[in-house]
């Protein structure tokens, strides 16, 4: 198994932020929401089985590809397969894209949104969050300062991650996840 | 068996995660955090990812608060073809043709075409099919040789509607429907109004259709029982949109269904032919329903010029 820690940080920088994109792509091709939850947390967990992610040169293939090896798995479970999910993620082509880390990776773009979604946060919750992360003080410290229980600063902690990853797995706003017409004309119609 | 939803999974993961950043050493914690990662192969991989999530927002210190306007990055030019979808469409739509009293209308391989005739009906011809068309004053007498017609019929009570299929006779007044020409007989499906359905001869053993029915009726023993059929209608027809619906079908049915449209022929392994499959599909895309059916199912996939062949 390679290195947790390496293995965190890798996975923070190289797939955690092309989430949204893996869940806003299996949504149109009309992947159920809790189906959609359970194929990201299932690609997460076959990552931590890799002895390596060394040869993995390009992440965000590799997720999306990852993802779309679970939903066949899960279709050939499935007593009636259904079988345009799969031709929609095909006709997407999302695959054939060459790698693209700056784009999707873009520094000052991810940490604008950070930004906004600490910003977003309940303000207590906020707070904490704040001290922890930019500030870097212990949650020991900033119940000290703030005047709260231990246990208060963990649930703001937990909160405040919980709220922030379920944002973070929307995709962005200025980034329209909408990216083809031609998509729409290809498929169903069924007036 | 009911699963364990994954948001209750993050929602611990993360909760861990919180605790052990403010007790790292915990011993308890630890042994806690590793019987529950050991239990399940998804609680791994949403601690992984809260894990991922915290560590990488350590981003947020290390580069500086304060940012001035990013630039922007221009989205990359990720239009796909989606050309060819159009190509039968164009082919269906719009294709006035003035018919003279007696004509006939003839499709090739995967062609459709919605012809108007000149007493205010529509009629669609479906692939591989061909239609005799006579209107006359005092009746409209419609020839199905082969294939498949939907009808969407003028009303005028003068003039009854009449649709031959072999020695199926089907009547309308002001109506809609489908007429499917079979090799003992037709497939009736309604879609607006009434029709009479009957093996020549035989009127008095008609049936009456109406909207959201179908009866198949034999050459030689007539009509068979109407059944309910609202809910297919949409699916049945959807060759006049140029597609195929699937619906529970099996992958021989659906392969056969495509063979209709198109001289590339698929052919199935007979242990995959009973496999069964839902999608909508363009009738002449036998190659992207082959590709998916290949990778849903996972079975290999040959091709050549002719034809495409599914096998385990």
């Amino acid at each position: 198994m390679a290195d947790r820690r390496e293995l965190v940080v890798w996975v923070g920088k190289n797939i955690l932020p092309h989430e949204a994109e893996v869940r806003a792509w299996l949504r149109r091709a009309s992947v159920a929401a809790h189906e959609i939850d359970d194929i990201v947390q299932e690609s997460y967990a076959r990552l931590i089985a890799l002895d390596d992610v060394a040869h993995i040169l390009n992440p965000r293939a590799y997720f999306f590809q990852t993802a779309r090896s679970i939903l066949y798995q899960q279709a050939r479970r499935a007593r009636i397969v259904r079988i345009d999910t799969v031709a929609e993620l095909d006709a997407l082509n999302i695959l054939d894209e060459g790698p693209n880390p700056e784009e999707a990776v873009s520094s000052f773009r991810e940490l604008e949104r950070f930004k906004s979604m600490i910003d977003a946060l309940p303000e207590k919750c906020r707070r904490v969050f704040i001290l922890r992360k930019i500030e870097g003080v212990p949650q020991r410290e900033i119940a000290r300062r703030l005047g709260i229980t231990e246990n208060t600063v963990e649930a703001h902690v937990a909160r405040g991650l919980r709220l922030l990853l379920k944002a973070w797995a929307e995709p962005v706003p200025n980034q329209p996840v909408n990216r083809t017409k031609s998509h729409d004309a290809r498929t169903r119609k069924r007036d | 068996m009911t699963q364990e939803p994954a948001n209750a999974i993050d929602a611990k993961a993360i909760a861990f995660l919180a605790r052990l950043d403010n007790a790292p050493q915990t011993e308890i914690v630890r042994a806690e955090l590793e019987t529950w990662l050991a239990e399940d192969p998804r609680h791994r991989g949403a601690f992984l990812r809260a894990e991922a999530a915290f560590a990488h927002l350590d981003r947020l210190a290390i580069l500086p608060v304060e940012l001035s306007r990013p630039a922007f990055v221009s989205r990359r030019g990720l239009l796909i073809a989606g050309a060819g979808a159009s190509a039968l469409a164009a082919s269906a739509v719009g294709l006035a043709l003035w018919l003279p009293t007696r004509n006939l209308i003839a499709t090739p391989i995967g062609e459709i075409r919605r012809v108007p005739l000149n007493d205010g009906s529509v009629v669609a011809v479906n692939t591989n099919s061909e239609l005799g068309v006579d209107l006359k004053d005092n009746l409209r007498q419609l020839t199905l040789d082969k294939g498949e017609v939907w009808f969407d019929v003028a009303k005028d009570g003068k003039r009854p509607f009449v649709v031959a299929a072999g020695q199926v006779r089907v009547m309308a007044v002001g109506t809609a429907f489908s007429v499917r020409r079979r090799d003992d007989g037709a497939d009736v499906l309604v879609t607006e109004g009434v029709v009479a359905a009957w093996a020549n001869g035989d009127v008095l053993n008609k049936v009456l259709v109406e909207a959201g029915s179908k009866v198949f009726v034999s050459d030689i023993a007539g009509p068979s029982r109407v059944t309910a059929a609202a809910h297919q209608i949409d699916r049945t027809l959807a060759w006049r949109n140029g597609q195929i619906a699937l619906d529970g079908m099996s992958l021989g049915a659906a392969a056969a269904e495509f063979n209709r449209y198109n001289t590339r022929q698929l052919t199935i392994d007979p242990a995959l032919a009973d496999k069964r499959l839902v999608g909508w599909f363009h009738t002449n895309e036998p190659e992207t329903f082959a590709k998916a059916a290949a990778a849903t199912l996972g079975v290999a996939l040959t091709e050549n010029q002719d034809e495409i062949h599914l096998a385990p």
